[in-house]
């Protein structure tokens, strides 16, 4: 299976305050209707991907994360380990069902891995 | 290119000009001494930060160019840049964890017969924002002192013998400092 990036993800030291602005800017929906309370971004195109917004750790700034779709998570996070990146969040199973393992490739930048739930 | 560099492009010019141009000419032009001048060129010297700004004039370079050399002169180096990042990073989620009694919450709520893999339930019962809960959540996965393997089921794996808070903050202060060496020592109390 290919792995595309399927979701975009914005950490944030203010959440509430991104949300407002790029909803304003963009005309994004924004939910909270699930299980984490995790702020779901429809960009309401067809085209591209969507995103989340989730709070920073204490003491980082704001940034951007990238979630790439793949079968076993599991597997791929020991691939890319391999590969000198190193584990941030071990894969684990969110309450929706979808799985999810955060990791820093070998140049320091973090990334996930996503598979929908089953 | 190193300021240095440019004191050898500024030499090699004035040479080339002038086959008599020597590092004591040079040395002039900077107002310094010749052999203070032969030991940077050489390398085993490093420019004086105080004189950067007039030796820079002398040679002609351009303001602006002199304040980048004059900030890359006073920037860390990287080393130390990274050693202060990890020291910040475990002494601010050092903080966030004594500051913030959800991640215990958390924790012992997962012991709960009634639990709920829910960070709206999870605030309700832990006083908490779900914004906390769920930064609680992700710290306590990287420390790794919680697992979730399915949708409604996240196991404590602390092995506390004492499930106690005092004890759960003690093990995770000791996670966070572990995961953050690179390694910044603690300091003596």
């Amino acid at each position: 299976m290919p792995n595309p990036v399927m979701q975009f993800q914005i950490l944030s030291t203010q959440p509430d305050q991104t949300a407002a602005f790029y909803s304003e800017l963009f005309g994004w929906s924004i939910s909270d209707n699930n299980a984490m309370g995790y702020r779901q971004i429809a960009t309401g195109a067809a085209e591209g991907i969507q995103g989340g917004i989730w709070p920073a750790p204490p003491g980082a700034p704001t940034f951007a994360q990238l979630f790439m779709a793949v079968d076993d998570v599991d597997a791929k996070a020991v691939a890319a380990q391999s590969l000198g990146a190193k584990l941030l969040i071990p894969p684990t199973t969110l309450p929706d069902g979808d799985a999810i393992a955060v990791l820093l490739d070998p140049q320091g930048m973090s990334f996930a891995l996503w598979r929908r739930p089953a | 290119m190193a300021f240095r560099d440019r004191l050898i492009n500024a030499f090699n010019d004035r040479r080339s000009a002038n086959s008599k141009f020597s590092i004591r000419a040079m040395a002039t032009l900077l107002n310094t001494d010749h052999a203070t001048l032969s030991q940077i060129l050489r390398g085993t010297r490093k420019v004086p930060v105080l004189h950067l700004r007039s030796w820079a004039k002398a040679i002609g370079l351009t303001t602006e160019e002199t304040s980048i050399y004059i900030a890359a002169e006073q920037t860390p180096p990287l080393s130390t840049t990274r050693r202060e990042s990890l020291y910040r990073q475990w002494a601010t989620e050092g903080l966030a964890l004594i500051n913030d009694p959800t991640h215990w919450h958390i924790i012992r709520l997962t012991r709960e017969p009634g639990f709920q893999a829910d960070s709206r339930w999870l605030a309700a019962q832990a006083n908490s924002t779900v914004d906390q809960v769920n930064m609680a959540f992700s710290r306590l996965l990287r420390l790794q002192l919680l697992t979730a393997n399915a949708p409604d089921h996240w196991t404590e794996t602390t092995g506390l013998k004492t499930f106690t808070q005092s004890e759960f903050q003690k093990l995770a202060l000791s996670r966070i400092r572990k995961n953050n060496q690179g390694k910044p020592k603690c300091p003596t109390p």
